[in-house]
């Protein structure tokens, strides 16, 4: 599903974010990305996602050679991909419900199906109840699992989450690796950058762990 | 159909937000839009009187004091066969002197003291318009102008191709400016769509990371910009009409006389709608550069 191969990213500066990375997560699989501060995880995520492009190295995703792609193919490429980040990046002048249909309205879909496929991923993660709702009206842990809907109501290949459980207590950050790990059961990608070494622990699945930019375990 | 309901729906909720700019963006387009207007309205009733006065068109063959009763009949028969002829009619040296004494009465005491009549015989020729636009006219006047008998020939194409002329570099001129304004409205109105990009910036990301497509992303902006040129367009258009309508109350009978009897006439629809697709033009060219700061 996702290979990397000798992949570097430089800033300005000469700081190295990611230097000579290879790795390779099979289709399927729950993938943990652990390190300290600063190791390239969330580098790593926005290069899988095209925020960015790699400054050495090649990116294949799903058969996708991401050097190749142009500005129109990426938007194409991202239609596969579900992300979740630990600032939520809900709409704040939208609905929950809004917020989900939102993302298959720029997508094209039509209304009636938009409503339809939103209650019922809202109503996965249990927040049917709250779809009028605005974001700021909501817990921390509610706003991440909108955004988890937001991620899947697409039906992605592939889940990319940063830090998803950093704003959240314990509790909260079981609850939506436990939905994660629902997802992945049902046969899609999860790639989860997180510096939990308790939740690793708790869900237990393969871990890479990067330093300085490098794979120091588990590539 | 789906993308543009979708651009035209937020670029409404958009332009409601930030209207206080937008209207800025509006007028600076209405301005522009009023020149552009403005120069079609005079080029265009201008270009009319030019059609009119061409339709007129004559020329004068003076004849020779000296010329003989054949020569004048050799240019009468010359310019019956060129075709150019619509009339002719033969003014002698009386019927000139006295032409001039009734055209130009304050003059008239200067002609009593003439020993002799100054005036030279002519044949006044009444041009076919399609002989004044296809050129034969000017041919045939190079012709007469090699026969026996002839002084000179004056053909008043000159002084029309003058005008026309002078037309096409008011023309030019005034393309010049519209384009200038053009641009500094485009520039205005793409201001005022980036200002409503930053408030909805947290969307846009959203619809980026979703892989929502181009058209959808860029598609609001460039319909905002649409939206503001058409309205000042339209408000060009109000103002001029205005204008148009006042300057014939106050001075249609003096503008009537100018322009030697032609009626004045606001701008043809063709020419309307032109305004507006320029307007419209103007606006989805600044908010398509304001679209590329988006994505």
């Amino acid at each position: 599903m996702i290979e990397t191969q000798r992949l570097s990213k430089l800033y300005s500066r000469g700081l190295h974010a990611l230097q000579d990375l290879s790795l390779t997560v099979d289709k399927g699989e729950f993938v943990f990305l652990t390190g300290p501060s600063g190791a390239g995880k969330s580098t790593l995520l926005r290069l899988l996602l095209m925020q960015e492009r790699p400054s050495e190295g090649e990116i294949l995703v799903n058969g996708h050679n991401l050097n190749a792609l142009s500005r129109r193919d990426i938007q194409e490429y991202r239609r596969g991909i579900g992300f979740i980040f630990q600032d939520f990046k809900l709409i704040s002048t939208r609905t929950v419900l809004e917020n989900i249909t939102f993302v298959l309205e720029v997508l094209g879909m039509p209304e009636a199906q938009q409503r339809r496929k939103a209650f019922q991923v809202l109503k996965w993660v249990g927040l049917q109840h709250r779809m009028n709702a605005y974001p700021r009206e909501l817990s921390g842990g509610e706003q991440q699992r909108v955004a988890l809907a937001r991620a899947l109501v697409n039906d992605p290949y592939l889940v990319l989450a940063d830090e998803p459980t950093g704003n959240l207590d314990p509790d909260l950050s079981l609850e939506i690796m436990n939905l994660l790990r629902e997802v992945n059961a049902g046969g899609t990608t999860v790639v989860v950058a997180t510096h939990d070494r308790e939740l690793i622990r708790l869900i237990g699945r393969r871990i890479i762990t990067l330093d300085q930019g490098r794979v120091v375990e588990g590539a | 159909m789906r993308t543009v309901r979708y651009a035209f729906h937020e670029a409404g909720v958009s332009l409601w937000r930030s209207r206080g700019s937008a209207t800025f963006a509006v007028l600076a387009i209405t301005l522009a839009m009023l020149v552009l207007g403005s120069l079609l309205l005079v080029t265009s009733n201008v270009e009319r009187l030019l059609a009119r006065w061409t339709t007129a068109a004559e020329f004068s063959v003076y004849l020779h004091d000296d010329a003989t009763s054949e020569q004048r009949g050799a240019i009468e028969v010359a310019i019956d066969q060129s075709g150019v002829a619509a009339a002719r009619e033969y003014v002698s040296k009386t019927d000139a002197l006295t032409r001039f004494r009734r055209e130009f009465v304050d003059l008239a005491t200067l002609t009593d003291g003439f020993d002799d009549n100054p005036f030279p015989a002519s044949v006044e020729v009444r041009v076919v318009p399609a002989a004044e636009r296809d050129g034969r006219a000017g041919d045939a006047v190079t012709r007469l102008l090699r026969m026996p008998g002839v002084a000179d020939v004056r053909y008043d194409r000159e002084w029309l191709a003058r005008l026309a002329g002078g037309l096409n570099a008011v023309r030019g001129a005034g393309i010049a400016l519209v384009m200038l304004m053009g641009v500094a409205a485009a520039v205005t109105v793409a201001s005022v769509v980036r200002l409503g990009l930053h408030g909805r910036r947290d969307e846009l990301e959203v619809m980026q990371l979703v892989g929502s497509p181009l058209s959808f992303i860029r598609g609001p902006f460039v319909a905002e910009g649409i939206i503001q040129g058409g309205a000042g367009a339209l408000l060009a258009l109000l103002l001029l009409w205005l204008g148009f309508q006042s300057a014939i109350a106050w001075w249609g009978s003096d503008l009537s006389t100018i322009l030697d009897g032609t009626t004045v006439a606001f701008l043809a629809p063709g020419f309307c709608a032109l305004v507006v697709a320029g307007g419209m033009a103007v606006g989805a060219i600044g908010g398509f550069a304001a679209s590329r700061h988006a994505v």
